[in-house]
């Protein structure tokens, strides 16, 4: 048996390799950005443009009250229920209406309908509606996210292999199991791309929502914080925002991605 | 059942066919609007325990006829009977091995676990999956691959995981389109081997078609050589040497100088 391919296959994936140069531009890049918007802030009036040191100690005074973290708690947990609720929605929807050949093109015109209504008119019907309270923010991340999630699971039913299913019926296999291990392994990149994009707008509109219509979350704070004219707070908030986004990025969801999806051959690159 | 005497002339035939086609013909649609003559008035028997090579240039139609064989297309002629059974009505498909030209390997499931994909359709211990799936790629001679994805396989490996994946469900059919056309001579013969040691202890039935002349009359009892456009079968030879056989010995070499003139 060829023993060279043997050891090639059994050998671990090879880890995307950490380059000192790389970590040291990174820094350097962060490092630049500080400095301009440091001298930058020196020209202007705090509440204009508050330094870096101002943002950092008005940072830890919000995290160090608690401010921070009950906040952030609450609009990630409205993000993540409209989130799933656009997921069991949006997952079984795409399926049909990709499986089912009529029921697709019948319901065609719906979706990009729906991706050209902007997200503060669902923030205002959500008020209308819902009045200032939870509802109104899940509406619009479930609003926001549903299409984008029906859109990438629709096209990845068209991508199922007619040849598995032919191999899956000369097994005779039940309907329901091809559905499980042909359909849904098929479309599950696709769902994820659709997924990603969905949590990340999700994210974006919930602080829309919750300026308009709620009197808790981040969104709240900020606008409050803007109507103080505590711009450091501001500041404070949203380089909280865009941490947390970064962190979830590189510590769940690209870790998840590389292990659902080892199964791909990662183009060469050159 | 209720015997209905002389009057009753299929049964003892048909209990010794595994499988019966029968004036079967298929047409496709095509572009131009005139339909394609894919098979035309095939006629086929093939005895239980026995194995049948197909024969033929490329496009007269050998996978369409295995295709109606295994009962995933319909012909629009004819009829197909296996083990005396009209196909459609016949209930036991799980013991009809197809394995197809190409190998429609998931992607995304691991050598092992395409192989156990089989015997999924099924309600199966998990274990006892395992198990027989680890066995049938030992059997194609792919211990140690089981955790390999099929992006990390040669072609002549993903075929063997195809051959594993339609031996591990011990069929007593076994449809191949051309298995072994992707394989190296020498791992080939192994399979040849392998197949034939298979097929003595198991001894189901074997239809397989191939473009390898000597492949055919080294394994099969009998060899059917199509003719294309529309697709029909030319000649029929039984191949009358006792295995194992060699290659080399002059009797196999007159069977195939023989079935070379008729291609
Ligand atoms: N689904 C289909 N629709 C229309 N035409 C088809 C279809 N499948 C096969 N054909 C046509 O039928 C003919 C026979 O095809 P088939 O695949 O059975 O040939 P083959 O003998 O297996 O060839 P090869 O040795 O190259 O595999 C070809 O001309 C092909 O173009
Ligand atoms: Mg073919």
């Amino acid at each position: 048996m060829p023993t060279v391919l043997e050891q090639q296959i059994h050998a671990p994936a090879p880890p995307r390799k950490w380059r000192v140069d790389l970590v040291v531009q990174r820094l350097a890049l962060v490092g630049t950005i500080i400095g301009i918007w440091w001298i930058a802030s020196l020209q202007m009036p705090h509440y204009i443009l508050p330094g870096p040191l101002r943002v950092w100690q008005s940072l830890r005074t919000i995290s160090a009250n608690g401010d921070l973290w009950h906040n952030l708690a609450i609009t990630l947990g409205r993000v993540a229920a409209g989130f799933l609720l656009a997921t069991a929605i949006g997952l079984p929807l795409g399926i049909v209406l990709g499986a089912n050949k009529r029921l697709g093109e019948f319901f065609e015109p719906i979706i990009p309908v729906m991706n050209t209504i902007s997200s503060a008119i669902w923030a205002i019907f959500a008020i209308i509606w819902f009045g200032v309270s939870n509802a109104t923010t899940i509406f619009v991340v479930f609003m926001t996210a549903m299409p984008l999630i029906i859109t990438n699971v629709w096209q990845g039913t068209r991508t199922v292999n007619a040849d598995f299913i032919e191999l899956a019926h000369t097994l005779r296999m039940p309907h329901h199991k091809v559905m499980w291990k042909i359909y849904l392994p098929t479309i599950l990149p696709y769902f994820f791309s659709g997924a990603r994009l969905a949590f990340g707008f999700g994210w974006r509109v919930s602080l829309v929502a919750e300026t308009l219509g709620s009197s808790s979350g981040v969104g709240y704070r900020l606008r409050q914080a803007a109507d103080l004219i505590q711009t450091d707070q501001v500041f404070a908030w949203t380089i909280t925002l865009v941490v947390m986004m970064a962190a979830l990025e590189m510590g769940a969801l690209r870790p998840l991605e590389n292990h659902l999806f080892r199964w791909k051959r990662e183009a060469e690159s050159f | 059942m209720v015997s209905s005497g002389a009057l009753d002339v299929t049964s003892p035939v048909a209990e010794r066919d595994a499988i019966t086609v029968d004036s079967v013909s298929k047409w496709f649609p095509s572009a131009d609007g005139e339909p394609l003559h894919v098979l035309h008035d095939i006629n086929l028997k093939v005895a239980e325990h026995s194995i049948l090579a197909i024969l033929g240039a490329s496009g007269c139609g050998k996978s369409t006829l295995l295709n109606i064989i295994s009962g995933i297309l319909k012909p629009d002629r004819g009829r197909v009977c296996i083990n005396g059974v009209v196909s459609e009505q016949f209930k036991d498909w799980r013991s009809v091995s197809y394995m197809f030209q190409e190998d429609r390997l998931l992607p995304w499931r691991t050598a092992l676990r395409n192989v156990e994909f089989a015997l999924e359709a099924a309600s199966m211990p998990k274990a006892e999956r395992r198990r027989k799936a680890q066995q049938a790629l030992e059997l194609v001679g792919l211990s140690g691959f089981e955790d390999a994805f099929p992006y990390q396989l040669s072609g002549g490996m993903r075929s063997r995981v195809a051959l594993a994946r339609s031996l591990v469900l011990e069929p007593c059919i076994l449809l191949m389109d051309e298995p072994f056309s992707r394989l190296d001579a020498q791992t080939r013969s192994l399979m040849h081997t392998e197949l034939l040691r298979i097929h003595g202890l198991k001894k189901m039935t074997i239809v397989f078609v191939t473009h390898d002349v000597e492949e055919s009359v080294v394994l099969a009892d009998s060899v059917v050589v199509m003719a294309p456009r529309p697709g029909r079968v030319r000649e029929r030879v039984a191949i009358d040497i006792r295995r194992p056989r060699d290659a080399t010995t002059p009797e196999v070499t007159r069977y195939i100088q023989r079935l070379r003139a008729l291609i």
